[in-house]
């Protein structure tokens, strides 16, 4: 069959009159009584890397299934590359690519195989599939093994082809959903540079994941989402120039209970515990430091550490939740 | 080790599958098996085997005759014509017909031959020897139970001695009545303990009777061949398929559904791509199982060859639409895994697969149409035992049947594959 094109498709359907590649807007979704999406909003641009940064649970998959079609909608409005998702939906699904946080390949097929499956489900012509699939077999440097059956990959040659088998259509917008859990470092960065030619060559990103430091590296902007709503957005820069927190002063205390908390409560009243862990939101940590230490030495509280951070994605996430983005 | 034990005994406790694989399996097999074989029930009665009667002499003897038959326990009497009686055989619905040819009271009265003809599927031979088993001793005692039939022995004895001398006639005849009165006296009192195999048979009659085969292999083909080909084959079609279906769920499982859900390609298609290569597949099975019988054991396909593959086909379309209707019923392999063991193996059990259905009583042998093993494995002896052509109605409408099945499950799995196994988050 010859290749479907897409670019016919999207030319004869009634066009959305937004600037934006992707624009969501007030999207909810419940399970049972279990609101997941409470009406989340944001845009994207064409060539743009979007991070969704949220903990476990937060509704970043939830958000990444409705914007591929896996799943409906409660309300609220989708549309990409000007199209509605709800009535354009097979249009979409061509211009678009998915990386699923499981790895969704045929453990008993080799790693061509599967990539010539995942190719041919999008009717890329042969020839050219062909000529893709050994593209991406050397960019994700798995040539040498392209005829090894997938079950006999390490966790992360498994992750890099699941990649590939997302990219054979040549998608302009892909959905990647947190896709470097449990892998080794090199695997990851081989990930991560894959990524930033993608998104060099223009292609529009979601990336969801609850790991900051890929957040920090990768995305232009960055969407913080927690109990299904987003919190926070924009680039690394505006959410740190935007934050009151400067600088976290997190101690470790040997044991800390209630009264010990109270007490540290005293002192002050912002402070966040996770664990035996309290976080002091400041914008001069040298000044409040000693004042700090002084001050638990006074009260006998006991501690193991000291950690002065600076503001990043996750002490801004801690700052607006009172949550790690790994709980 | 204590804590072993425990372990394990809760281990095994809490594992659904074992449990079903371990208890309900042989449970229902032994239930299917215990009511094969007759073992459930007082007294024989659901073992009765059915024997077509038809009465050409329709005299007051042949009636008679016919009540001495069906007083036996373990034959079931039916009157039919024997134009209905001869199809019932041909389509496989009864195994032979006892015919009572015109001139049987005639005959019986003058002492000659009696003109009986049991006309038989040479298919089920185990079941046609039970019948003579039990009719041999009954047509033999005829003479000695019926009404105004008391000089028959001697009119019989004199002609079987050939002698033309009078007076030795008289004295045979004379004896014969005597000997007459001791065996009908006999006969009496044994069948009042209703044990009629301790009857005696004198070979007066029963040899006489007629055997015919109705049906019998033209092709060259061996009855338990075709058995065990075409039980096996269908049985273990069953198992592949149901393992094909559960490839869904396993789909489901490792993600590539989902993925399969975020191409362009539609949920429907998913399914059909599924039924389509579970068809292909069980096509393949049935083919090479086949080609092994006649490669190994001879079975003669040469001119079955279109009415084998119309059977294979007509089967694989059943069979894979059942592995895929198991599998749509189920979000998890491990909810099914074991039932669909259960559900193959008892339909195989009551399908004919693992015994010929004669072997079961007549409700088992009745329930044996609810399983797609008993239509496939009807269409292959039709096909390699008893030599219907490809448009012979009673061949049509096996096959067609089994496509309806095939089309049933196929769109109630239509159905239970949107709500049960689409349902990806």
């Amino acid at each position: 069959m010859p290749n479907v094109s897409y670019i016919h498709t999207v030319n004869s359907i009634k066009k959305h009159p937004a600037e934006n590649m992707i624009e969501v807007k007030n999207l909810k979704k419940s399970f049972g009584d279990r609101e997941v999406l409470k009406g989340i909003n944001f845009s994207i641009k064409k060539g743009e890397l979007y991070g969704l940064l949220g903990p476990n649970g937060a509704g970043k998959t939830t958000a990444i299934s409705i914007l591929s079609s896996l799943l409906n909608a409660d309300s609220g409005e989708v549309f990409i590359e000007n199209l509605n998702l709800r009535t354009d939906t097979n249009a979409i699904k061509r211009i678009t690519g998915v990386v699923p946080q499981e790895i969704a390949l045929y453990n008993d097929l080799t790693a061509l195989e599967n990539l010539m499956f995942w190719g041919g489900i999008y009717n890329v012509p042969k020839q050219e599939l062909s000529q893709k699939a050994n593209e991406l077999l050397q960019l994700f440097g798995l040539e040498d093994r392209k005829n090894d059956r997938v079950k006999n990959y390490s966790g992360g040659m498994k992750r890099r082809i699941n990649i590939a088998a997302a990219l054979l259509h040549k998608p302009k917008i892909l959905f990647l959903d947190e896709p470097t859990v449990g892998i080794d470092p090199q695997s990851r960065n081989l990930i991560f540079e894959v990524i930033e030619k993608l998104h060099r060559e223009r292609i529009t990103i979601i990336y969801t994941t609850h790991y900051m430091e890929e957040a920090e590296r990768l995305c232009d902007r960055i969407g913080i989402i927690d109990n299904g709503e987003i919190i926070a957005e924009g680039t690394l820069e505006e959410l740190k120039k935007n934050s009151p927190v400067k600088e976290v002063i997190s101690i470790t205390f040997s044991d800390m209970n209630n009264d010990n908390y109270k007490k540290l409560k005293s002192f002050r009243s912002d402070i966040k515990l996770t664990e035996n862990i309290v976080h002091f939101y400041t914008s001069d940590a040298k000044t409040e430091l000693p004042k700090l230490v002084s001050f638990c030495n006074q009260a006998g509280l006991e501690f193991n550490n000291i950690e002065i951070l600076k503001t990043n994605v996750e002490t801004i996430f801690l700052n607006l939740t009172g949550k790690q983005l790994r709980d | 080790m204590i804590k072993i034990v425990i372990k394990d005994l809760k281990l095994f406790f809490n594992d659904k599958g074992s449990m079903l694989m371990a208890f309900a399996v042989p449970i229902v097999l032994i239930t299917l098996f215990a009511f094969a074989y007759g073992g459930v029930g007082k007294g024989n009665k659901s073992n009765k085997i059915v024997l077509q009667v038809s009465d050409l002499d329709n005299t007051t003897e042949s009636k008679e005759a016919i009540e001495q038959l069906d007083s036996l326990k373990s034959i079931q009497i039916k009157l039919k014509d024997l134009e209905d009686a001869e199809n019932a055989i041909k389509t496989g619905e009864a195994s032979s017909v006892l015919i009572i040819h015109k001139g049987f009271s005639d005959s019986l009265m003058a002492g000659n031959v009696l003109p009986l003809e049991l006309k038989y599927d040479e298919a089920r031979e185990i079941e046609i020897g039970l019948i003579q088993q039990s009719l041999i001793p009954t047509i033999s005692m005829l003479p000695f139970r019926l009404k105004g039939s008391k000089n028959v022995i001697g009119k019989r004895l004199v002609k079987m001695t050939g002698t033309t001398d009078l007076q030795t006639q008289q004295s045979i005849q004379n004896q014969s009545d005597n000997l007459n009165d001791v065996i009908a006296k006999s006969i009496a009192e044994s069948s009042q303990s209703n044990d009629k195999m301790k009857n005696p048979s004198f070979g007066f009659y029963g040899e006489d009777m007629k055997m015919t085969k109705i049906i019998k292999a033209k092709n060259g083909n061996r009855i338990g061949l075709v058995q065990a080909v075409a039980g096996t084959s269908v049985m273990m079609l069953l198992f592949s398929v149901v393992g094909i279906g559960l490839g869904l769920l396993d789909e489901k499982k490792e993600g590539t559904l989902k993925r399969l859900i975020y191409s362009p390609i539609k949920p429907g298609n998913i399914l059909l791509g599924k039924m389509i290569s579970a068809n292909i597949m069980s096509i393949l099975q049935l083919f090479i199982m086949f080609h092994f019988a006649w490669l190994a054991f001879g079975l003669k396909i040469g001119s079955q060859l279109p009415g084998m593959i119309i059977t294979i086909i007509a089967t694989s379309f059943a069979c894979s639409a059942f592995g895929v209707f198991i599998a749509s019923f189920a979000k998890k392999r491990e909810q099914i895994q074991g039932l669909s063991i259960l559900i193959i193996l008892a339909m195989s059990a009551i399908g004919g697969s693992m015994m010929p259905l004669f072997f079961m009583p007549a409700f088992m042998q009745k329930l044996a149409a609810i399983s797609v093993n008993y239509w496939s494995i009807q269409a292959f002896f039709d096909v390699f035992w008893r030599n219907l052509s490809v448009t012979d109605p009673v061949f049509l409408i096996r096959i067609l049947i089994l496509f309806l099945i095939g089309g049933i499950l196929n769109t109630i799995a239509v159905v239970l594959f949107r709500k049960n196994i689409l349902k990806l988050v």
